[in-house]
């Protein structure tokens, strides 16, 4: 761990760099994520030098700590990691552009449009976009990584917003006591839906795809009976499929409240979901829980082996994964709508899945492709207004990136299967040769 | 003198970082059994992916019925008469024999597939080579032998007059082997040759004509199996004298015995009982070994020890307590070890790094982890993984690689590294060497013998006789779920083991 630098002595620089980086991160996240190009747009792009600043005192430190070789290996093998994705979504928009001239609209002028409308005008939509599918995505990630298919997020995520918004309507407490038992009893919720497909995987061993897609459509088709006994009222026009608002104690705090030039509607949320996937990340990778439930989704006869419970770690795998997808239903009922729609067609649930796939099923991944359907869904909407390009153009270009780059995973799994054999004797070879040595 | 079908000439194989093949010259005859010899990563398998046309020689020729051929692809080869059957087989386990035999090369007219004169073929083409099958079987309710039986078939049918077989053996049991051989041999009188990859001396003597040995790529000789004894082979393979028993010192094991089974009953999935009333003791300080054919009982009761199946009758006792209830975790922690025989499914989670399978079993406590379990430490596992690796001589790129990228062996040393350093009482070990090459044998064979010097009590299962009495002070006899007969190692031989195996005698023993 030693430096081989001449001068720097380790010492206390590192841990100084260390805070520096999380600090202009956190601030140019903060700054970069609640800036609105309507109102402020320098706030937007001192953001984006905040990061860029963060991410080169990382390296620095990084360097500092391990040596210029291993800073050069790093970034090798960071750009190897985002190749594929990072190809796949060019592929995709290259494709969607060749679309676009077959059918007689100007790729250029619809794709300005398109990533105008999604990173600067409405950036502020496409952060609104974002944190519901960072949620529930990292459902379906957490999910993955025990081996297990959570497709019913959706489900999960109407537990949650029927949770907040029944207790949003009638806490009266602080803010800052309420929010946070909204937000734990939102999960619990969403925990609560999962704890039947559980309870039937562990003891019967029925498929979670099944029982958790069902169970998804029983919480969808709750919500409209939990809408009327709470405020929806179909005779009237003023509150036809919704809830009552919620109390204004309730909603989470706004950008606004803090940063003056961001858009209105912007709210925390998309922070909270990017706190809770590095705790996400935590879990798996630094706690005996992430360790046992990696185990137990890689090989689970070698877990049990080992004495690590195939059916607790299951178990918990998928009430932490509904715990994930109730907040979802949190952050919109207490951040954006304030109260509960019957909206049955927004299916963030669904489209977790998808960004869970496209992240790899890693936590961290899932805040950037997260941010990436949100930008395309937001730009896609600002592109089919102004330039009369279908916004369908962008549900084939997000189809193809998902098909590029799982198709990816499909075909390295086949590869690797392939590779394995030759890859042994390789290594058997290499040994025999060592063994010379 | 017999006429060179195939030859090889100054084959060279170089990989990115490994010469695989170093001017490899062989001859095979026509209709003669040819082995080629030697250990994991010796090159064996590289040389026959070169000559099936798998993968493009670095330099040389391959000359085959006088003529110098290159192969760019499998098809290539098998269009000359070259047929492989490799060690997993390459079968669609819900299609009929004769649909896996014509897969690939159907008869019949465009989109139809002649299924009549299929069928007849087949037929036929088992009857010619005393290959006898149903070919109307569908794959998924055939034993692994005639499994086999059905890849040989699918070459044959191809017009092979050259098979390679990769280690033929290394999935069947004792008698599907017998079986095979004769197979390989009436084959090998109608005209066939046949190259056999292997590392197992017995088989080199018991089928082959002529062998070649391989060491790190290159061949180290060549002789005629008839006028070569095993331990000529195993130098040759290893290049150095390997004493194929381990020294064994003589040890006084205690009295009291550290793991006790009494009239264990234990039921397999299809809830038949295929452990019934089996009673054994292990002392601190002796290896019990399990001898018996496979599937008399074996894994059922291996599983029940470490309570991976649950226990239908009778006892299991460590160190005087009851064990039959307590969870895996539990049993681990008491200082039970366990080498399973299958080290992939049960040994090790093959993606994860060799420190987290070292640390995995005992990750959720000091010094693996802090704060109850909430904080891996994983400074901790690496400093651990790194002195086991030197301590057990782990061939890894370093702590942090994936364990699948070991070999075999290798991968066998990395579960021995963490369940014999955990300080057991009592060792659990079955199939410990299963196809490893003789160093590594070698070498966990004498870990367990150390295991037992330092007053482990070490239960071993074994489906080879030669280990069991390599390391083994008493022999117990498993058959049809039972201990039929007890040994002092010393005073018996594998005949007369052999004979209760097989369930001889057992009314007389019982």
């Amino acid at each position: 761990m030693s430096s081989t630098h001449e001068h720097t002595e380790p010492g206390r620089l590192p841990s100084i760099l260390t805070i520096a980086s999380a600090v202009l991160g956190a601030a140019g996240l903060v700054i970069w994520l609640g800036a609105s190009m309507s109102r402020g747009e320098t706030y937007y792009f001192w953001g984006i030098w905040l990061i860029v600043a963060a991410l080169a005192v990382y390296l620095w430190r990084y360097r500092l700590l391990n040596g210029g070789e291993a800073l050069r290996e790093l970034l090798r093998s960071s750009a190897r990691k985002m190749a594929v994705p990072v190809m796949g979504v060019v592929t995709a928009i290259v494709l969607g552009g060749i679309l676009m001239l077959a059918t007689g609209y100007n790729p250029i002028e619809a794709y300005g449009a398109l990533f105008f409308g999604g990173l600067v005008r409405n950036w502020h939509i496409s952060i609104l976009n974002a944190a519901p599918l960072i949620f529930t995505a990292l459902s379906v990630a957490f999910a993955f990584k025990a081996g297990l298919f959570n497709i019913g997020a959706e489900g999960q995520y109407y537990m949650g917003a029927m949770a907040a918004a029944w207790l949003s309507i009638h806490f009266t407490l602080p803010g800052i006591i309420s929010l946070p038992l909204i937000f734990i009893f939102a999960g619990l919720f969403g925990a609560m839906w999962t704890i039947i497909p559980a309870l039937l995987k562990v003891r019967t061993g029925a498929h979670e795809v099944i029982t958790t897609m069902m169970l998804a459509h029983t919480a969808r088709y709750l919500s409209p009976v939990f809408i009327r006994a709470n405020g929806g009222d179909p005779a009237t026009s003023t509150h036809p499929y919704v809830t009552w608002e919620i109390l204004p104690n309730n909603f989470l705090p706004r950008f606004q409240q803090f940063l003056p030039q961001a858009n209105y509607r912007v709210h925390t949320g998309i922070l909270i979901a990017i706190v809770v996937a590095l705790l996400i990340h935590y879990i798996l990778y630094y706690t005996s829980w992430g360790f046992e439930i990696r185990a137990v989704g890689e090989n689970k006869d070698a877990a049990r082996a080992q004495g690590i419970s195939v059916g607790k770690n299951i178990f918990r795998a998928l009430l932490i994964a509904g715990f994930l997808a109730g907040l979802a239903g949190f952050n919109q009922v207490n951040g954006l709508d304030h109260r509960l729609f019957e909206n049955l067609q927004a299916g963030y649930g669904w489209n977790g899945i998808s960004v869970a796939l496209l992240a790899g099923g890693n936590p961290i991944g899932v805040v950037f492709t997260g941010l990436l359907w949100g930008v395309l869904d937001a730009g896609g909407q600002f592109m089919a207004r102004t330039t009369q390009t279908p916004s369908a153009i962008v549900e084939i270009v997000k189809g193809t990136i998902l098909f590029l780059v799982v198709a990816r995973y499909i075909y390295t799994a086949i590869g690797n299967w392939r590779r394995k054999r030759q890859r042994h004797r390789e290594a058997d070879a290499a040994n025999a040769v060592k063994e010379g040595a | 003198m017999a006429q060179p079908i195939l030859e090889t000439r100054h084959i060279v194989k170089q990989f990115p970082k490994v010469l695989a093949n170093d001017d490899i010259n062989l001859t095979l005859n026509q209709g003669e059994i040819l082995c080629l010899l030697g250990e994991n990563g010796a090159g064996k398998s590289t040389l026959m992916n070169v000559l099936y046309g798998l993968y493009k020689p670095t330099s040389g020729t391959i000359v085959l019925d006088g003529e110098e051929v290159e192969f760019s692809s499998p098809r290539d080869a098998i269009d000359r008469g070259l047929g492989m059957v490799h060690q997993h087989f390459m079968l669609v386990d819900t299609l009929t024999v004769t649909e896996n035999i014509i897969l690939g090369s159907e008869p019949g007219r465009g989109p139809q597939i002649d299924y009549r004169t299929a069928r007849q073929q087949v037929k036929e083409l088992s009857e010619r080579h005393g290959l006898r099958i149903d070919p109307d079987a569908k794959i998924m309710n055939l034993s692994v032998g005639l499994q086999q039986r059905v890849e040989i078939l699918k070459a044959l049918y191809r017009q092979a007059k050259i098979l390679i077989l990769d280690e033929p053996t290394a999935v069947l049991t004792p008698q599907e082997v017998e079986e095979f051989f004769a197979v390989v041999r009436g084959l090998r009188d109608n005209g066939v040759s046949i190259i056999i990859i292997t590392h197992k001396l017995e088989e080199v003597k018991a089928i082959s004509d002529r062998v070649y040995i391989l060491r790190r790529g290159r061949i180290e000789g060549e002789r005629r199996t008839a006028d070569v004894s095993k331990e000529d082979l195993a130098n040759l393979m290893v290049g150095r004298a390997v004493v194929l028993t381990v020294e064994k010192s003589d040890h006084q094991a205690k009295q009291e015995p550290v793991f006790e089974i009494d009239d264990l009953r234990v039921l397999d999935d299809r809830e038949v009982a295929v452990v019934d009333g089996l009673s054994l003791d292990v002392r601190p300080g002796e290896v019990v070994g399990i001898a018996g054919v496979d599937g008399n009982g074996q894994s059922e009761l291996a599983e029940a020890i470490m309570g991976l199946r649950s226990v239908a009758g009778g006892s299991l006792k460590h160190l005087g307590e009851d064990i039959k209830d307590l969870t895996t975790k539990e049993r681990i922690h008491r200082r039970i070890s366990y080498v399973p025989a299958d080290r992939h499914r049960y040994g090790l989670v093959l993606p994860f790094t060799v420190a987290e399978n070292i640390a995995m079993g005992y990750h959720d406590r000091a010094p693996n982890a802090s704060g109850g379990g909430m904080r891996l430490n994983y400074s901790a596992m690496e400093e651990q993984a790194t002195r086991l690796i030197k301590d057990f001589d782990i061939r890894t790129p370093g702590p942090l690689a994936p364990a699948s990228h070991l070999s075999g062996g290798n991968q066998q040393k990395v579960i021995l590294a963490r369940e014999f350093t955990r300080n057991p009482s009592f060792l659990l070990v079955s199939q410990p060497t299963r196809g490893l090459d003789v160093g590594a044998i070698e070498y966990i064979h004498s870990q367990i013998l150390a295991m037992r010097d330092q007053d482990v009590g070490v239960l071993l299962i074994s489906l080879e006789l030669e280990e069991i009495f390599g390391l083994a002070d008493r022999i117990l006899v498993l058959y049809e779920g039972a201990i039929v007969k007890e040994f002092v190692a010393s005073e018996t031989d594998e005949r007369e083991v052999g004979f209760y195996m097989t369930g001889g005698k057992k009314e007389q023993s019982a």
